[in-house]
C-alpha cells in the first residue's frame, strides 16, 4: 500500500473548497481510499489502500475524488489532447531489451515546489508499486526545450556512450553508471545479462536517459524554471505503461498543463500517445443493489456515480458509464459497485449481522491436539511454541543424524530459517539450550507441525501434526520419560508397546519405538550425550516424539 | 520384650473389655434353654458368641434351642485383654488368639514416638497423631503464615496457543467450521485460484518465499484449471475483462510455503461448501519479511469465508462488527475502504478497545466473481480476516511480536492462565 505525502493547503486549493482537517481525516480521505497516518504541520502522510489505483497516489488524484464527493465538480474529468509534431522513433533492436514506450508533452506548467514534489512522488510511486519497482514501468520527465527532435529510443553497448547522469558532474558510460551511481547499483539487476542497454537520445546526440536506471543531468532535470515537459514511460506491456502515463499526464493537466500528443513510431506501426479518450462500461442496477444491500433508486445511484467521477446515464435496467482513461482497475461491475458504496459512505451504512443458521466445529486433529495438551499440562509439562522453519544443522548435524531430504527455501532471509522441520525434538533441544540458567527440572512439550516430502501428494509434501515432550534435569533418565509416555497414552485410552530400537540421537539401549496396533507412531529415549554436547546442554534430557495423526482414532 | 510393648487393643478389644466378650454375655443370658431366634436378638455379635461358646463346650444347640452345658470358670481371654491393656505380660498363645479375633493389633513404632511427643511442640501432624487422638496432647508449631509459599512450576499451555484456542472456540460458537490446507502450497491455490495475476507485485520474490526443493507440484482437475486460466486471461463467463495476459500453468504449479490463510478458503470453495456456510482457518503463514518488532519469522492468520444466497455489503459490515465486539471486546467500530486483489468491494474495520484504543482489527470483502465462479460457486462469498496478533500481544502484555514464539522459560512460567 503506497504512503504518500501531501500539503494540506495545496490539496485544498486543488479541491477549491475548505475542508476542515478533522472532516478530511474522518470522512474526506476515505473517499480516496485513504487514511491519514500522520500530520506534521501542513504535511499529511496518507496511506492509500488501493494498490491498483495509481491515479489516487497524488494530491491531484485525491483532489479529484474530493471535488466529486463534495460537489465541486462531478461527472467524468475530461482531458483534451492537442496534436504536436514531436516524434519518438523506437528501434527494433529493443525487442528483447525494453521494447515499448508511450510518451506525452505537457505545456504551460507553473512548477511550484508543491507541483514538483508531487510530480516526483507520483513518478516514484507509480514506477515502484504499479511498475513492479521499475521493471514494468520506468518513467522519465524532461525539459522539453532542451530536446532537439526527433527523439530515438534505442540501445547502446555498455560502454558505447558517455553522458552525465542526474545529480552527477562527470560523464560516465552506462556500465560505469551501473557500477558507481547509487541508482545504477540499485537497479542494475533489471539490465542483468543484456549486451546492450536502452537509451533515449535526441537528434543532437544528447542522451535523455537510460531507462529504467537514470535520466541525464542536462535534459532530465526538471526545475521550477521548467514550463514545458516531455514525458515517457517505457516497459514491456502497454497494460502497464499506458495507464502509468495517463495518471501522470492527468495530474499535470490538473495543475493547468496543456496535454499534447507524441507520435511514437514503432517498426511495425505508429501510435499516438497519450490516449486520454474516456472508457466505457455499464452496470446492472438490480445487481448493484443486490451486492450493496443499499436499495438505491436509479437516480440516486447515478448521483453517487457522478460524485465518484463517472458520467452515468440510466438505460433500461442498466446504467451506462463513461470513466477517465487513467483508471485501469475496472474489470467487472463489482469495481464500480465499490465506488458507489464509497460515495455513499461506509460509515453511513447500517451494518446488519447476517442471519445464517450454521453449526460450528473445530477440525478433528485440533480437537485431539487439545486433549493431548490437557494431558501434558496435567503431567506438569510447560507448553512451548517454535518456528516450523529451521536449518539443517539443527535438524541433522546437531542431532547426530545423517542428512535427509527436507523442504528447502531458495530466497532465504536468514540461514537460521531456511528449511522446514521434519521433526520437533530439535526445536525442544534448542529451547533447552537457551534456558540453561533457568531452574531445573525443565519438563516441556510442543504440539506443532512438521513437513515431510511425499512424491504422491499434489504438493509433493505432507504435514505431520506431532507432539514432542522432553524433560531435562540432574537425575533425569529414560525411566522418567517412559512413565510420562505411559501416563499420557493411558490418559488417551491407548494401548501401546515399546520395541527396542536404534536411533543416533538417543543412547543405545535406552531408546524404543512406540507402537500402537503394531504400527510405529513415535520414538522415546534418553538423548545421546553427543547430541547434548552439540547443543551445549549440560544436564541429561529424556524425550519422546509422537505422530498425533497416527494415534488419533 | 513383653507383647504389651508392641501390641494394643483394637476398638473391638476395648469394647469387649468394657461390655464383656460376646460368648460371656451369651452364657449369662442362658438361665434356661432359649430359642436361637430370641437369643440372637439380645446378643450383639451373636454369631461370634455362639461359635466361641460352642467351641468352649459351654452351650449346645437342640431343636432350635440353646442349652447351657456348663458355666465357664475363668474367662482367660478376657483376662488376657485386661492384662495387655494394663501393660502386663501375656502368653504367646493368648496373644495368638487375641490377634486371630482382631482384638489386638501391632502398635507402630511411629505411634510410640508420637506418644513420646506428648506435651511437646511439634512441626508435623502425622496419621498416627490424627488416628489415636494423640494430636490433643501435642502442640503444632505455629508458622509465619504471611510468608508466601515456595515457588513451584506447574504445567501450563503455551500462552499464545491458549489465546488461539479461545479464538477458535469463539468462532465455533459463532457457527464457523474449521478448514484445512497444507503448509506447502502450489502457487495455484495460493494465488491463481484467488485471481491474483501472475505478475501481481504480491507474487514477487520479495513478498513470498520460493522453494529450492521440491519445486513443482501438480495442478487440480482440468476443468478448474481451464476456468481459472480463462478468468485471468479474459474474465471467462463472469462478465469481467480479466487481467488480459497469457496465463502460465507452469508458474501456477510452482510450490511455495503458504503466504496467507486465504489459500485454505480457495481449496474449500473448490472442494464444495455448504450453503449457507461459514468457515474459518487459523494457519501458520510464511513470508520473507525482514524480522523486527512487528514481523516475526512466521505468523498466524485467522480468516475465513461466509457463503449465503444473498450476502450483501451491509451484512459484511455487520459480520465484521460482530467479530470486533465478540472477539476483540470492541466498544465502537469504524469502517474504511480497503483493497485486496481478490475482493471487491472491500472494507477494513477499526475497533475501539476499552484499553488499547483504536486498532485495525478486521478486513473483509466479497470475493470477486472471477475467483468464485471458476471454482464452481455461484453465490456471493464474503471473505474476512482478523488481526488477532495485535490482540494477542495486548493480552500477553508484549510489545514485540517475536515474543509470541518466546523461548524464554522464565517468561513462559510467569504467564497467567487467565489470558
Amino acid at each position: 500500500m503506497p504512503t504518500i505525502e501531501a500539503n494540506y493547503n495545496d490539496l485544498l486549493s486543488l479541491v477549491g473548497k475548505h475542508i476542515p482537517l478533522d472532516v478530511l481525516q474522518e470522512e474526506g480521505i476515505l473517499y480516496a481510499k485513504g487514511e491519514i497516518e500522520e500530520i506534521e504541520g501542513e504535511m499529511l502522510k496518507i496511506d492509500i489502500k488501493d494498490t491498483n489505483r495509481p491515479d489516487l497516489w497524488s494530491a491531484e488524484g485525491i483532489a479529484r475524488e474530493l471535488q466529486g464527493r463534495y460537489g465541486m465538480l462531478t461527472g467524468m474529468p475530461r482531458y483534451d489532447v492537442k496534436p504536436s509534431d514531436l516524434v519518438v522513433k523506437v528501434d527494433k533492436k529493443l525487442r528483447n531489451i525494453r521494447p515499448l514506450t508511450v510518451c506525452a508533452v505537457v505545456k504551460g506548467l507553473n512548477i511550484t515546489e508543491d507541483v514538483l514534489s508531487q510530480m516526483i512522488q507520483l513518478q516514484e510511486k507509480v514506477s515502484i508499486t504499479f511498475g513492479r519497482d521499475r521493471r514494468e514501468v520506468a518513467i522519465g520527465a524532461y525539459d522539453y526545450h532542451k530536446i532537439t527532435p526527433p527523439i530515438t529510443f534505442t540501445s547502446v553497448k555498455p560502454d558505447g556512450i558517455r553522458f552525465v547522469p542526474l545529480e552527477f558532474e562527470t560523464e560516465m558510460t552506462p556500465a560505469e553508471i551501473l557500477r558507481k551511481h547509487p541508482k545504477g547499483m540499485e537497479y542494475a539487476h533489471l539490465l542483468k545479462g543484456l549486451s546492450e542497454y536502452p537509451i533515449f537520445i535526441d537528434a543532437a546526440g544528447e542522451v535523455l536517459s537510460m531507462p529504467p536506471i537514470i535520466n541525464s543531468d542536462y535534459t532530465g532535470k526538471v526545475t521550477s524554471a521548467t514550463r514545458d515537459l516531455f514525458i515517457e514511460c517505457s516497459g514491456f506491456d502497454f497494460r502497464f505503461i499506458m495507464p502509468a502515463l495517463n495518471v501522470l499526464v492527468a495530474a499535470l493537466a490538473d495543475r493547468g498543463g496543456v496535454i499534447e500528443s507524441v507520435k511514437v513510431v514503432y517498426p511495425d506501426g505508429v501510435k499516438y500517445t497519450p490516449d486520454m479518450r474516456p472508457k466505457k462500461t455499464r452496470i446492472n442496477i438490480a445487481y448493484a443493489n443486490k451486492m450493496s444491500g443499499l436499495k438505491l433508486s436509479p437516480k440516486r445511484m447515478c448521483e453517487l456515480l457522478e460524485q465518484a467521477r463517472y458520467d452515468a446515464k440510466v438505460k433500461g435496467k442498466n446504467i451506462n458509464l463513461l470513466y477517465p482513461a487513467y483508471r485501469q482497475d475496472i474489470m467487472h461491475q463489482r469495481d464500480v459497485i465499490e465506488d458507489i458504496v464509497i460515495s455513499y459512505g461506509y460509515n453511513k451504512i447500517e451494518p446488519i449481522a447476517p442471519k445464517l443458521a450454521t453449526i460450528g466445529s473445530v477440525s478433528k486433529i485440533e480437537k485431539f491436539a487439545d486433549s493431548v495438551a490437557e494431558a501434558m499440562v496435567g503431567l506438569g509439562f510447560q507448553g512451548v511454541l517454535s518456528y516450523i522453519l529451521t536449518n539443517k544443522n539443527n535438524l541433522f548435524k546437531r542431532m547426530n543424524l545423517a542428512e535427509q531430504g527436507v523442504v528447502e527455501i531458495s530466497n532465504i532471509v536468514s540461514s537460521n530459517w531456511c528449511v522446514f522441520r521434519n521433526w520437533l525434538l530439535p526445536s525442544l533441544l534448542q529451547f533447552l539450550s537457551k534456558n540453561k540458567h533457568r531452574e531445573y527440572p525443565q519438563p516441556i512439550f510442543e504440539i506443532g507441525d512438521a513437513v515431510v516430502l511425499d512424491k504422491n501428494k499434489e504438493t509433493k509434501t505432507r504435514d505431520l501434526r506431532k507432539l514432542a515432550a522432553a524433560v531435562s534435569g540432574n537425575r533425569i533418565g529414560y525411566e522418567h520419560i517412559a512413565s510420562v509416555l505411559d501416563a499420557l497414552l493411558s490418559a488417551l485410552g491407548l494401548e501401546y508397546e515399546l520395541v527396542k530400537t536404534e536411533h543416533e540421537s538417543f543412547i543405545p539401549g535406552r531408546t524404543a519405538e512406540i507402537r500402537i496396533n503394531s504400527k510405529p507412531v513415535g520414538t522415546v529415549g534418553e538423548v545421546h550425550p553427543l547430541v547434548l554436547n552439540n547443543w551445549g546442554l549440560e544436564k541429561p534430557v529424556a524425550a519422546f516424539e509422537l505422530n498425533l495423526e497416527k494415534i488419533d482414532f | 520384650m513383653k507383647p504389651s510393648d508392641n501390641y494394643k487393643l483394637t476398638e473391638e478389644g476395648l469394647k469387649y473389655l468394657k461390655h464383656g466378650l460376646p460368648e460371656e454375655n451369651l452364657v449369662r443370658l442362658l438361665k434356661k434353654p432359649m430359642p436361637v431366634s430370641a437369643a440372637s436378638k439380645r446378643i450383639e455379635n451373636f454369631h461370634i458368641a455362639l461359635s466361641w461358646a460352642k467351641k468352649n463346650g459351654w452351650v449346645r444347640l437342640e431343636h432350635g434351642k440353646l442349652i447351657l452345658m456348663k458355666k465357664p470358670g475363668k474367662l482367660e481371654i478376657k483376662d488376657a485383654l485386661e492384662k495387655l491393656h494394663k501393660g502386663k505380660d501375656i502368653s504367646q498363645n493368648e496373644l495368638r488368639i487375641l490377634l486371630s479375633r482382631n482384638l489386638v493389633q501391632k502398635e507402630r513404632l511411629a505411634l510410640k514416638k508420637a506418644m513420646a511427643l506428648a506435651g511437646k511442640e511439634i512441626p508435623n501432624l502425622t496419621p498416627e497423631l490424627i488416628k489415636t487422638g494423640m494430636w490433643r496432647k501435642v502442640r503444632l508449631r505455629p508458622y509465619d503464615v504471611t510468608v508466601p509459599g515456595e515457588k513451584i512450576h506447574p504445567g501450563k499451555r503455551q500462552p499464545y496457543n491458549r489465546f488461539l484456542l479461545q479464538v477458535r472456540q469463539k468462532l465455533v460458537e459463532l457457527g464457523f467450521k474449521e478448514m484445512s490446507g497444507p503448509i506447502i502450497e502450489t502457487e495455484f491455490w495460493n494465488f491463481d485460484a484467488l485471481y491474483q495475476a501472475q505478475d501481481h507485485p504480491s507474487r514477487d520474490w520479495a513478498q513470498t518465499y520460493t522453494l529450492k526443493h521440491p519445486k513443482q507440484g501438480s495442478l487440480p482437475g482440468k476443468k478448474i484449471v481451464s476456468q481459472v486460466k480463462a478468468a485471468h486471461e479474459n474474465g471467462w463467463k463472469t462478465g469481467s475483462t480479466g487481467w488480459g495476459y497469457k496465463w502460465d500453468p507452469t508458474k501456477a504449479s510452482n510450490l511455495m510455503p503458504r503466504a496467507h490463510g486465504t489459500a485454505c478458503s480457495a481449496r474449500q470453495l473448490a472442494t464444495g461448501v455448504e450453503i449457507p456456510g461459514k468457515y474459518f482457518a487459523i494457519k501458520r503463514c510464511f513470508r520473507p519479511d525482514v524480522i523486527d518488532a512487528t514481523h516475526g519469522v512466521e505468523f498466524n492468520q485467522c480468516e475465513g469465508i461466509i457463503i449465503g444466497e444473498s450476502m450483501t455489503f451491509n451484512e459484511m459490515l455487520g459480520m465484521l462488527k460482530l467479530f470486533a465486539v465478540e472477539i476483540a471486546g470492541a466498544e465502537k467500530v469504524k469502517f474504511f475502504p480497503d483493497y485486496y486483489p481478490f475482493t471487491e468491494p472491500s472494507a477494513q474495520l477499526s475497533a475501539r478497545h476499552p484499553e488499547m484504543g483504536w486498532i485495525e482489527f478486521a478486513g473483509a470483502g466479497i470475493f470477486r466473481p472471477e475467483l468464485t465462479e471458476p471454482l464452481g460457486v455461484k453465490q456471493p462469498v464474503l471473505a474476512w480476516g482478523l488481526g488477532i496478533d495485535r490482540l494477542a500481544m495486548f493480552k500477553l502484555g508484549i510489545k514485540d511480536i517475536r515474543e509470541i514464539f518466546s523461548h524464554n522459560l522464565d517468561w513462559l512460567r510467569k504467564q497467567k492462565v487467565t489470558v
